[in-house]
């Protein structure tokens, strides 16, 4: 198992440089100067060839690349060319509030997918399980934005109370009950596609393992139907829904930056977002790079996952 | 359990053709219901210039925020925009985001996928490792850094949400192409000596079709939906212009004042063209690919 961990992670290198490549290629290709930007009002060509030279702008790309990077490897991504933070330090400021979001989506949608799509497969075609499949087939379809802002005209506007605010972020350390508050709309915004994607999964593979040989012997030696569920059938159909939980971890990224900017949540979500019409490059560039590591870090955890939970994957045998 | 589907011979005339179609449907009804939205979709982009009751960026203050009503089907907005004609004419940005945009991601995707598959080795190993690298982002982070880089253009979104759907073309037609490639109509025809180019394009691409109109109806859906959040984050087609997720980020300033109609049209339109592509490619898979089916 260490040796694929190993030769997994070995693997991501080259993938990782191409992934580097590719956005810092990216980031050179933006429309206009950040050397302007970087200047301000200052528009004087000797303070402006100054300010290239030092950000080592005049280099040639290759050159600028390979600077970049023995630099990104220790961390160093650079300065906002807005607010002159070092950009891992936006970064890890704003982490916190986005994994808190990410995690409390992932916990709702995963808990939803669990009881509805278990109650769903047991009671198959009935009014539940119909219910649960026009949920799913509506939820992957539904746009996150305008489900945040359905949420926000219902629970901050029309329902008397204001019982949700509309948006805006408490650090949990001041007040968690206020931090709670505020993370209810965000996270259920953030949680319904990934909710329809997990149950549609569970229901599914529930209703495979139902259908095994080691379910009927289970049954047939008299075991209650509940035991059955659980400790046989759940067991096991567990195991693809763990891989699609684990890709749901890009489509909480991706989704972060809606939802981060529709709820005013300053998230890295919002952070990219706020710094791209700016022109601040090295921002969008590290945020980007940050969400790309997590994801595949993401989707090799997932494989790690998988292999304890299925005794019968073997990686060590699927090498030949 | 199905019984295993017989063969059925359909004499090739036109009156066969359509029973056989016919037959198709009726077995299949989620191909027709998912069809007849896609249909209605490609329907009003085409004709939204003479069904559109109003001129879509046409400013009337005088009947700003009026609700819906007779006169304005939805509304319309604080510049007095029928919003009912802005949805007509929006759905021909998403619908043509959709369909460009698709059509890069299949005609890279398909060629990379064929040529990897088919040449195997190195050119296989790197564009394997490169296809790699851009799953390696989550999609709408990619078409997102994309797009802000090429800059905010229905163009470049185009571009961002093609470069996007690239790899899920390029990993099935290699799939498929692999297990295709041994097998014995492939080998006699590189026996009589027919050239590489030939083999994949008239041998090999045929055996991929299924599997691929299925994937391109489904990226259909992902394509409106990312070009709706490309334009919600103002990354789309820039204002007057009518776009749905656009309208709907302009509508948010006045979700205080409860002017909920300014939103609901585009937000519903999304829905119904992201819903009829993943409806028809649902369908489509369980009708076209059985191995790709999924069970429940």
């Amino acid at each position: 198992m260490t040796q694929y961990i190993l030769r997994r992670l070995l693997l991501m290198i080259p993938v990782a440089l191409l992934v580097t490549i590719g956005i810092f290629v990216l980031v050179r290709l933006a429309p206009g100067d950040p050397v302007l930007t970087y200047a301000g009002e200052d528009r004087d060509p000797a303070t402006i060839a100054h300010i290239r030279e030092q950000l080592g702008l005049d280099q040639p790309l290759p050159v600028q690349y390979a600077a970049w990077l023995s630099r990104a490897v220790t961390g160093d991504l650079g300065r906002s060319i807005q607010t002159k933070q070092r950009v891992l330090e936006a970064i890890t400021e704003r982490l916190p509030v986005t994994i808190e979001l990410g995690l409390t989506a992932l916990a709702i949608s995963v808990t939803i997918a669990l009881i509805v799509g278990t109650l769903a497969a047991v009671k198959r075609n009935s009014v539940l399980d119909l219910l649960s499949t026009s949920f799913t087939l509506a939820g992957v379809s539904f746009p996150n934005f305008y489900l945040g802002l359905i949420l926000i005209l219902v629970f901050a506007y029309i329902v008397p109370g204001r019982i949700f605010p509309p948006g805006g972020f408490t650090p949990f350390t001041t007040d968690p009950l206020e931090n709670l508050r505020r993370l209810v709309l965000p996270a259920l915004t953030l949680a319904a596609a990934s909710t329809a994607v997990n149950l549609r999964q569970m229901r599914s593979s529930l209703l495979e393992a139902f259908s095994q040989d080691y379910i009927r012997t289970a049954r047939a030696k008299g075991l209650g139907e509940r035991l059955v569920i659980v400790r046989h059938a759940l067991k096991n159909a567990l195991i693809p829904v763990v891989t699609i939980i684990g890709l749901q971890v890009g489509a909480i990224i991706e989704g972060a930056f809606i939802t981060e900017t529709i709820f005013f949540i300053p998230g890295i979500g919002r952070l990219a977002v706020q710094a791209i019409p700016a022109g601040d490059y090295p921002v969008v560039q590290g945020v980007v790079i940050f969400s790309a590591i997590s994801f595949m870090l993401s989707t090799l955890v997932v494989d790690v996952l998988y292999a304890v939970l299925d005794p019968r994957i073997s990686y060590e045998s699927a090498k030949a | 359990m199905t019984a295993p589907a017989l063969p059925i011979v359909v004499p090739l005339t036109r009156a066969g053709r359509t029973s056989s179609l016919r037959w198709f449907l009726r077995r299949n009804p989620r191909i027709l219901i998912g069809g007849t939205i896609v249909a209605i979709l490609l329907f009003v982009a085409a004709t939204a210039p003479f069904i559109a009751p109003y001129d879509p960026i046409k400013v009337d203050v005088s009947q700003a925020l009026v609700p819906p009503s007779l006169t304005h089907l939805l509304g319309t907005d604080d510049l007095g925009r029928d919003v009912f004609s802005r949805v007509l004419w929006g759905s021909r940005v998403s619908l043509s985001v959709g369909l460009i945009s698709v059509s890069i991601g299949f005609l890279l995707g398909v060629s990379i996928g064929l040529a990897a598959g088919y040449l195997g080795g190195t050119f296989d190993l790197i564009a394997m490792r490169v296809i790699d690298a851009l799953l390696s982002f989550p999609a709408l982070v990619l078409a997102i850094a994309i797009t802000a880089a090429l800059g905010p253009q229905i163009q470049n979104a185009m571009i961002a949400i093609g470069i996007v759907a690239v790899p899920g073309y390029a990993r099935l037609t290699r799939g498929q192409v692999l297990s295709i490639r041994a097998r014995e109509f492939i080998v006699a025809a590189r026996t009589i000596g027919a050239p590489p180019l030939r083999i994949v394009l008239r041998h090999i691409f045929p055996n991929v079709t299924n599997a691929l109109v299925v994937q391109a109806t489904l990226a259909t859906a992902f394509a409106i939906l990312a070009e709706a959040a490309l334009s919600f984050l103002g990354l789309g087609p820039q204002p007057p212009y009518p776009s749905w997720g656009q309208d709907i980020n302009y509508s948010q300033r006045y979700l205080a004042n409860l002017k909920w109609w300014m939103s609901a049209g585009p937000g519903i339109a999304i829905f119904l063209a992201v819903f009829g592509f993943n409806f028809l490619g649902d369908a489509l898979r369980d009708a076209l690919d059985p191995r790709l089916r999924r069970s429940g």
